[in-house]
Formats: structure tokens, C-alpha cells, sequence
């Protein structure tokens, strides 16, 4: 596979600030010529996802997103937008592909992986007139992919449908298949220049880019939202926002920038025109694997001490601080009563004396 | 009459107590307005509250290495370290007499096992703090660490409870120091201590 973009050219221009420009519509080009070459095939299926993912990635205008899908990624099938249904789809574009190019693929999946009533909460298709669960899809083709890149929260951590009571027993796809290369592209939903640039260096350099411990590639993920905000001159100066809508950081609404990774804050949504903090909301911090098991609109979460109830960090503190001063007095009366302290002490040593 | 004196803080546990005293009551102050500055109006401004913050930060890491540098070679790790068996026996007696129950306490040498236990526990609250800090101040290079701990938000929440468990051991130690007796107090400024000071009976062998 011939490619004339260098792979340091390629990670500048992924990593590189995007807001100017469509990586997509840059990277055109040379994925067609590395399509046209025959890069391997992907393959991009749904678990217990709502679909925001696959819709994020549509959002790629330019290039055309028929062109993207078509001649830029050799996508053999995508449940949402392909023409094939039923047996065609699973047997031929999806079962056959991956038998026919063994660890020669990589597969996208998008959405957690139901696992409670052996996967039943899941059904993708038909096999035989049995019901052709998720779980099992993934098993049997995801062991084959030559990498698994993991678009959107869900199948990289878990995310919504995974969140506590989960009825559904939803596990992230690292749960369920071993021994073949992950790569997280995390978002609620992810960006879709991290989708194109993830898909775009795997096809044309043939591995998986450089993850980070969480197993995020760093070109999308090396940065904190906190750090590069454009509201971070209210958080030095200590202008805090009380309400949605006012100027100030907007640490004390229950921002979750400080910890978050990603580059939406240089990059942009929708083309370049805004981001979370730039039409006013707050980062939520959805490319993380806790998301969103935590209050997205509150610092701190409340803890939970017993059945139905929950205090704070702060009463906790409060309750201890004023039990420990409590402790205090009592003990410095008890030292006065019992002479340890004040005029009776002097007395009392010289009996020790004598 | 000018009393006898001993030594009792050797000038190296005089300046880490004092260096880490003033690290440690800083950080509670800036990290009492980074957690709540609409509310604690200390200082002028966030950028303010953290530089302070961060380097006392440094101050504290440095300090708490020395520390245990010194208690290692000077052998003083035997005064503060906390014996589970044998000093846990020990607790009742000196329990009594913190709740008027005995007038006395033997002696425990130079500290009793709630000081040890108290002395211990700061120093793991400390390494828990520079942990949870860092991780806090740097998020992407230990990105795998937290995720160990379980995710940043456990981590924020760590490093604020155990801030809490700080203010609350502080108290009680300024407390019991002065209720005990100013000399012991004087002596971590002058290291030394009235020979004659009272430090509990010996027992009769």
C-alpha cells in the first residue's frame, strides 16, 4: 500500500487545530487511493446504542457523506444506511466478508453489549429462525477483525446503557472479546473527524494509532477540556457562573472540564461553529469511562450512607468538624473540672514533689 | 531558678514539622476556596489560591520524603510508627486517662500510642493526598492510575474527604498539645524540654 501522506504528516493534521478546515474532506484523497489499492474492508455494526454515533458520523458534509462512506471508507455494511437487509445483509455482507478476510477487517462497533437473558435484549437479525443476538454477532466475527474500534462511550466503556440499575446487563465490547486490538473513540457522541481520522489511519497505515491509558487514540484525546476553554480567564480570575446563562466558569455548575479529555474545545462541532461550553452548557465529561455515572450539573455527587439516604463531602465534614469541636470543649471542661489544667495544677505538682 | 532541660525535637524534626505545618494548613486554605470560592473568600483569585496550592504541594511531597528520610536514618521511626500489637495494648490504659477515668498514664516514651496512631495515619493521609493531588493537577499523565482509583470524580472526592480527616486530626492534635502542657509545646520551638516534665509513672518493675 502505497501512501504519500507520512504518518507524522497524518497525526499533525489529526492532532493539529481542525476548526478551519474538514479533516475529512483533506484526508479524501489519499483514502481514495488507499481504497483503490484495496485496503481491508470495514465492517460497522449496533449494539444497545441510539444510533447518535452513526448520526454524528453522517454529519461529515464535506466531503459528501455518500462519498466518504463509498469510495473514502471501504464500508461493507452499516445496519442504518446500507441497502442490504436481512439474510443478504448478515450472511453476505457482514458473515461472509469477515470469513472471506480473516483478520484482515476491522469492525466498528457502536453500543454496549447486552448481556443479561443470554444476550436476548439484543437481536440484530435471523439465523435459521432463531433469533441472532448481538452478543453473539460480536463473538463470532469480532475475534476475526485484524483491530475493533470502538465508536462512541457505550462500546468502549459501557456508557448509558451500562449506567446503574442496568436491567440489560450491558458490558463494554472489551468485556466480551479478548485477544484482538481495541481502539476507544469515546464521545456521547464522538466527534466525527476522531471516527473518519481513527478509520483513516487504520486503513491507511494498516495499525492501530497511539492509545493512551484508557485505550483513546492520543491524537484526539491528549487534551483537558479545562485547559484550552475559552471561559479558563474566569476560573483564574475566580468569576463563577451561580446560573446557567451568566458569564464565569462554570466549575461550580458541575463542569466536568478539569478531568476530561478530548479536543472539541479547538476542534468544534457541526463544522466548525461551537461546542459544549460555547453555547453556553457544560462539559459533561462524555469521553470518560465513568460517564454518565456521575450528576452532570452538580461538583460534587452526593454519597449514599444508607437506605435512601445521601449527604454531601461538605455535611459529612460539617457533622465530624462539629463533633470534633464538641469532643474538644468537653474534654477541655473535664481537664478544668479535674484540675489537669489551670490554677489547681501547681498545686498538684508540688504534692507530686513533696 | 533556670529549670534543666533535655532535647526532645532535634533541629531536623523542628524544621519538618514547622515546614510541614505551614505546607499543610496552606493547602487546607486554598483548597478549601479552589473547592468552594463562591463561598470561602480568602484569596483574590483562582490563579492566586492554586499557584499557592501547587507549591506548597511541592513543599509538602519534599517535606514528607524528608521526613521519612530522617525517621529511617536518625532511627527515629520507633518514637511515631504505630505497632499494631503491642501498642494497641497499651490504648486502654492511655483511653482512661483521657476520659478522667485514671489520673495518670504510664509512661510510653516519647509519644503515647494515640500520637503514634495519629503521627502513622498523617503520614499515609499525606502520600494518599500527593497521590490524589497529582493526579488531580497533571490529568493526563497519570491517566492509568486514575482509573485505578476509579475515575477522577472518586479521586476529587478522596482527596476532599481525607482534607476533611486533616482539619479534624489538626484540631485535635493543637488541642491536646496545649491542654497537655505549654512546655511540651515551647519544645518544638526550642527542642528542649524541663528534665523534670511529667510524662506519665513508670511502672514499678
Amino acid at each position: 500500500m502505497s501512501t504519500k501522506l507520512s504518518r507524522r504528516e497524518f497525526l499533525k493534521m489529526c492532532a493539529g487545530s481542525a476548526a478551519a478546515i474538514s479533516l475529512a474532506g483533506y484526508l479524501a484523497p489519499f483514502m481514495k487511493e488507499a481504497v483503490a489499492a484495496g485496503a481491508p474492508p470495514v465492517i460497522w455494526i449496533q449494539g444497545a446504542s441510539c444510533t447518535g454515533c452513526s448520526v454524528s458520523l453522517l454529519n461529515t458534509v464535506h466531503p459528501d457523506i455518500k462519498e466518504v462512506l463509498t469510495k473514502v471508507i471501504s464500508l461493507t455494511y452499516h445496519p442504518n444506511i446500507s441497502a442490504a437487509a436481512g439474510d443478504l445483509a448478515i450472511k453476505e455482507a457482514i458473515y461472509k466478508v469477515a470469513e472471506t478476510n480473516p483478520k484482515n477487517f476491522f469492525l466498528v462497533v457502536e453500543g454496549a453489549v447486552p448481556m443479561g437473558a443470554d444476550g436476548l435484549y439484543c437481536t440484530v437479525g435471523e439465523e435459521g429462525h432463531e433469533p441472532l443476538v448481538f452478543k453473539k454477532l460480536l463473538t463470532d466475527i469480532g475475534s476475526k477483525a485484524k483491530a475493533i474500534l470502538n465508536f462512541g462511550t457505550c462500546s468502549a466503556y459501557g456508557g448509558v446503557p451500562a449506567t446503574d440499575p442496568n436491567p440489560t446487563d450491558c458490558k463494554p465490547v472489551s468485556a466480551v472479546v479478548k485477544n484482538v486490538p481495541l481502539v476507544n473513540v469515546p464521545g456521547c457522541p464522538p466527534h466525527p473527524d476522531w471516527m473518519v481520522g481513527t478509520i483513516a489511519h487504520v486503513l491507511l497505515y494498516g495499525d492501530i494509532p497511539e492509545l493512551d491509558a484508557f485505550g483513546r487514540p492520543k491524537m484526539f484525546f491528549e487534551k483537558i477540556v479545562h485547559d484550552n476553554c475559552q471561559r479558563r480567564q474566569y476560573f483564574d480570575n475566580a468569576i463563577f457562573a451561580k446560573t446557567f446563562g451568566e458569564m464565569g466558569c462554570m466549575l461550580e455548575l458541575g463542569c466536568k472540564g478539569p478531568f476530561a479529555h478530548c479536543d472539541a474545545m479547538n476542534r468544534m462541532w457541526n463544522q466548525g461553529n461551537n461546542w459544549c461550553v460555547g453555547c453556553g452548557g457544560v462539559c459533561i465529561g462524555c469521553t470518560e469511562p465513568q460517564f454518565p455515572g456521575w450528576p452532570m450539573y452538580e461538583r460534587l455527587p452526593e454519597m449514599p450512607v444508607g437506605p435512601a439516604t445521601a449527604v454531601t463531602a461538605d455535611q459529612i465534614g460539617i457533622v465530624l468538624g462539629a463533633a470534633t469541636a464538641l469532643g474538644i470543649a468537653g474534654h477541655l471542661a473535664g481537664n478544668v473540672l479535674t484540675g489537669r489544667i489551670g490554677p489547681k495544677k501547681a498545686d498538684k505538682s508540688k504534692e507530686g514533689e513533696a | 531558678m533556670i529549670k534543666k532541660m533535655k532535647e526532645r525535637h532535634s533541629i531536623w524534626i523542628r524544621i519538618f514539622h514547622w515546614t510541614n505545618m505551614i505546607a499543610i494548613i496552606m493547602l487546607i486554605l486554598t483548597g478549601f476556596y479552589i473547592h468552594a470560592p463562591q463561598s470561602f473568600k480568602l484569596f483574590s483569585s483562582m490563579d492566586t489560591a492554586r499557584t499557592i496550592h501547587f507549591a506548597m504541594a511541592y513543599v509538602l511531597t519534599f517535606g514528607v520524603i524528608g521526613r521519612v528520610y530522617y525517621a529511617i536514618v536518625a532511627k527515629d521511626a520507633k518514637n511515631i510508627v504505630y505497632r499494631p500489637i503491642e501498642d494497641t495494648k497499651k490504648l486502654p490504659s492511655m483511653l482512661k486517662y483521657y476520659l478522667f477515668l485514671a489520673d495518670d498514664h504510664p509512661y510510653y516514651g516519647k509519644y503515647n500510642p494515640g500520637q503514634k496512631g495519629m503521627y502513622t495515619a498523617w503520614l499515609v493521609m499525606a502520600i494518599l493526598m500527593i497521590i490524589t493531588g497529582f493526579i488531580l493537577y497533571k490529568p493526563h499523565l497519570f491517566l492509568g492510575l486514575s482509573g485505578l482509583l476509579g475515575g477522577f470524580l472518586v479521586v476529587r472526592i478522596i482527596h476532599y474527604a481525607i482534607n476533611w480527616l486533616f482539619v479534624i486530626t489538626i484540631m485535635v492534635h493543637v488541642y491536646l498539645d496545649i491542654a497537655e502542657g505549654i512546655p511540651i509545646l515551647k519544645s518544638m520551638f526550642t527542642g528542649k524540654i524541663p528534665e523534670d516534665f511529667h510524662h506519665g509513672y513508670h511502672e514499678e518493675s
